[in-house]
């Protein structure tokens, strides 16, 4: 029965999507309230339709219905509860009607939010939301070959014994969350790009669109920070190789509209400020939603040959026509409200915070760009040639490197800089000290990246002594905003300097929050330069009783070990481990071997990972029988794989700084803008 | 047009040329001809000791791992099995979802001679399969169901 009410409901869905677009295309064109309210009443009816179809999915998955045919490819009896409810977006047809249950869920919210407010512009909005919506409806519908209806029954209306199961590679908390946090960054992006689309259709390009939107903004930016970090995360933990980013398109896919996003909020304060830049944020937010779309695309036309694509279907037509519909109505829109979006003021200066930040965004979109090129070459290679010409990871390591030190840098001018014009007083007020103390920092800063048991080898790139020289710039340039705002406070209020920081913060949540981002990156940026650029790797056969030597380390084998699970065995190897000669810890990396119905035996890689300090042990193993502990103990090899990844800690540890940021930044309640409200 | 202006300008080209140099280089430095098993071995002298990417299937009872060496050899076979490439990695593991048939991407040096590839890198396919696996009516196949079974039960 869940299943047939949930296939009706996502039918029903495309009729009120439809509805929610006719009558408030009606409604604003005519004034006429009553079809708004309808129209906006459509868009809250899609969310509740979509919502039974989602609870009658995860009844199928929580009942274990195998006659589901998404239920039975995607779970098993065995499978934990939170990996049932994951599997609900596990593949293609369900991830596509998670995806439109948060466009539903997103646009509910937005009606509720913006239900007093008399003026038309979210009215306006609410119709690319709409559109979104019904796509999303369709794609779900079952009518498109390679895609069926996620609550579909096999057609004989026979059921599975069993189920296939979800991979045992997803089958971790952090492949759990990863997910549904990416969608959630991807789809509340619709609320700003709709915003944006909407104050081109009402004509209304002044700064409101902006400043209403900006919540929604940060919030999207925050979650695909998140849900970028938690797939990184994943791979390091789950996939053995010791990395976390490999520059594969799906990656490449979360990763462009991020950087279009920061762009994108970077950008909108010169508008507010200084009402520039009007046409380059509204094509930055739509572009940052278009990549939203185009990442979809790549994840599932298979249309890129990667380890994540996969070729089935005409889904791939579908994403790409919305794209190239919506571009070309949208770029319409723009030509037509040309003269409303022109610049009032222009740049004065070559070196002013306006300047800082138009260097900003085309180095945010050079770094889009580039990603976007490496991941689409061999389409173009091959369209143009005739042979796919691949474009591996070192293209992306070698070609990031000069503008990302350059934006690593302009993170530290940006808040310093004056606006307008970099006067001779503002240079010695506000650059002489951080660059100064960056010079004598610098030193000692490498010396304790260096040795003191980070990374052992010795600084082998100018690239490494730029990033640690900006780093600190950048982190004294906001130390010492932070300071000289938290003195004056402190003394205006005669409170501590504690007190005062707090105070700063607090009045000004926006800026300060966004300083504790920039922050966050720059930690992020040390992070990646240890772990990226000074790895040890050591590869060896040991028996018992052998050891294998990296870095500072002596790891040696003591013996095997087995463990039962409920739906999988552990066979691994316990290794003692030595720094300096001195025991610190045992290790335990593992073999697991799941078995599953659909998927047969599988052994997965289960490494051992300790933290010590900024650092990464981090122990892969080879091939192991399941009976490790005879294997071990009759003398028989062990392939080990270790690394060594400095200051890796560093990287997650500045991920979560910068959410930390972005949420004080979220909060900035001192907004006024010109909306008429009931209240 | 102020002096402000034209140096923004100036300074922007700069930038923008720059950057399209960057990108044209590094294409031209890293990248790697992508071949399916049966197109490798059909232009195989022409890409003897140069860097490729393969895709292909694992071949059935074709992997090997030899501790001592620290080494891994399996055949890379096309859909048909009409064409197979060898391919020997050295140093690392062999990666999850590696199985018998599965599909997996190899990176690394060609030698024409021994048709074989020393990679640097192999990759399989990625656990969440964004895609329907054929019809309804192949999975049910596939996985033995019958419409009695269920009617019994």
């Amino acid at each position: 029965m869940a299943s047939e009410i949930g296939q009706a409901t996502i039918w029903l869905s495309a009729f009120s999507a439809l509805w929610a677009i006719g009558m408030l295309a009606i409604g604003l064109r005519n004034r006429n309230n009553n079809a708004i309210i309808s129209g906006r009443n459509g868009v809250v009816a899609t969310f509740v339709l979509i919502s039974i179809a989602v609870a009658g999915l995860i009844y199928g998955f929580l009942t274990d219905d195998f006659s589901m045919r998404y239920v039975a490819e995607g779970s098993s009896y065995y499978q934990p509860v939170l990996y049932k409810i994951a599997a609900l977006w596990g593949k293609m047809s369900g991830s596509l009607l998670f995806w439109l249950w948060l466009i539903a869920l997103f646009g509910t919210i937005f009606v509720w939010r913006n239900r007093h407010t008399k003026d038309s512009l979210a009215d306006y909005a609410l119709i690319p939301i709409s559109v979104v919506m019904l796509f999303f409806t369709i794609l779900v519908s079952g009518l498109i070959r390679g895609v069926y209806n996620p609550l579909s029954r096999f057609p004989n209306g026979g059921a599975m014994p069993d189920g296939a199961g979800m991979n045992p590679l997803l089958q971790t908390p952090s492949m759990a969350f990863h997910p549904p946090i990416l969608y959630v960054g991807f789809v509340s992006l619709t609320i700003p790009f709709a915003f944006a689309v909407g104050a081109l259709i009402s004509g209304r390009i002044n700064n409101d669109w902006i400043i209403r939107s900006r919540r929604w903004t940060l919030f999207s930016w925050l979650a695909l920070t998140v849900g970028i970090t938690l797939g990184g995360n994943w791979a390091y933990r789950e996939l053995g190789w010791g990395g976390y980013w490999a520059w594969d398109p799906v990656e490449n896919a979360s990763l462009m509209p991020w950087l279009l996003c920061t762009a994108y909020l970077h950008s909108v304060m010169i508008q507010e400020k200084r009402n520039m830049l009007k046409v380059w944020n509204i094509i930055l937010m739509v572009l940052a939603f278009e990549f939203t779309i185009l990442g979809t695309f790549i994840t599932r036309s298979g249309v890129i040959t990667s380890v994540h694509a996969f070729a089935e279907g005409d889904i791939g037509v579908y994403f790409l026509s919305f794209i190239l519909l919506s571009l070309f109505i949208i770029i319409g829109l723009i030509v037509s409200r040309w003269e409303k979006l022109k610049s009032l003021n222009w740049l004065e200066s070559f070196l002013s915070k306006e300047s800082v930040f138009v260097l900003n965004n085309w180095l945010l979109i050079a770094l889009t760009l580039i990603v976007l090129w490496g991941t689409l070459w061999p389409i173009i290679s091959e369209a143009v040639t005739g042979q796919k010409i691949a474009v591996p990871e070192e293209f992306f390591n070698k070609t990031v490197i000069i503008p990302g030190l350059m934006l690593l840098f302009l993170t530290g001018v940006g808040p310093i800089i004056s606006w307008r014009k970099l006067t001779l007083s503002n240079l010695k007020r506000v650059f002489t000290k951080p660059i100064i103390l960056a010079l004598i920092l610098l030193i000692p800063t490498i010396s304790y990246l260096f040795l003191s048991g980070n990374i052992v080898v010795k600084v082998r790139s100018v690239y490494t002594v730029l990033c640690v020289f900006f780093s600190v710039f950048v982190l004294v340039a906001i130390a010492d905003e932070f300071y000289r705002g938290g003195k004056l406070r402190s003394k205006r209020h005669e409170i501590s300097l504690l007190g005062g920081f707090f105070r700063l913060i607090g009045r000004n949540k926006r800026r300060y929050g966004g300083y504790i981002v920039h922050v966050g990156i720059v930690i992020v940026y040390i992070g990646i330069m240890g772990s990226k650029g000074y790895f040890l790797l050591e590869s060896k056969s040991v028996t018992n009783g052998q050891s294998i030597e990296i870095g500072k380390y002596q790891l040696t084998l003591k013996r095997g070990f087995e463990e039962s699970h409920p739906n999988f065995e552990l066979s691994g190897a316990e290794f003692d481990i030595k720094r300096n000669g001195k025991y610190i810890k045992t290790m335990q990396p593992a073999r697991g071997f799941y078995f599953q119905a659909g998927q047969g035996e599988q052994d997965t890689i289960e490494s051992a990972i300790t933290h010590f300090g900024l650092n990464d042990l981090y122990i892969a193993l080879g091939p192991l029988p399941q009976d490790a502990s005879d294997y071990v103990s009759r003398g028989e090899p062990v392939s080990v794989q270790v690394y060594h990844n400095p200051l890796i800690s560093l990287v997650w540890v500045g991920v979560a700084i910068m959410v930390v940021g972005g949420g004080v930044s979220m909060f900035e309640k001192n907004y006024k803008y010109n909306v008429k409200t009931d209240a | 047009m102020s002096r402000s202006r034209i140096k923004i300008f100036v300074a922007s080209g700069i930038l923008v040329s720059s950057l399209i140099l960057l990108v044209f280089v590094g294409v031209k430095n890293t990248s790697l001809r992508h071949f399916r098993p049966e197109q490798l071995v059909a232009q195989a002298q022409e890409v003897h000791q140069k860097g490729v990417q393969i895709d292909g299937f694992i071949a059935e009872k074709s992997t090997s791992w030899d501790h001592g060496n620290f080494q891994l050899s399996f055949v890379v076979r096309d859909e048909a099995d009409t064409a197979r490439v060898n391919v020997v990695s050295v140093g690392k593991l062999k990666p999850d979802n590696f199985k018998d048939g599965g599909n997996v991407f190899v990176e690394g040096r060609y030698n024409a001679d021994e048709n074989l590839i020393t990679a640097s890198k192999i990759q399989t396919k990625c656990a969440s399969k964004y895609q329907q696996a054929g019809s309804a009516l192949a999975t049910q196949e596939k996985y033995q169901i019958e419409a009695e079974v269920t009617q019994q039960n």
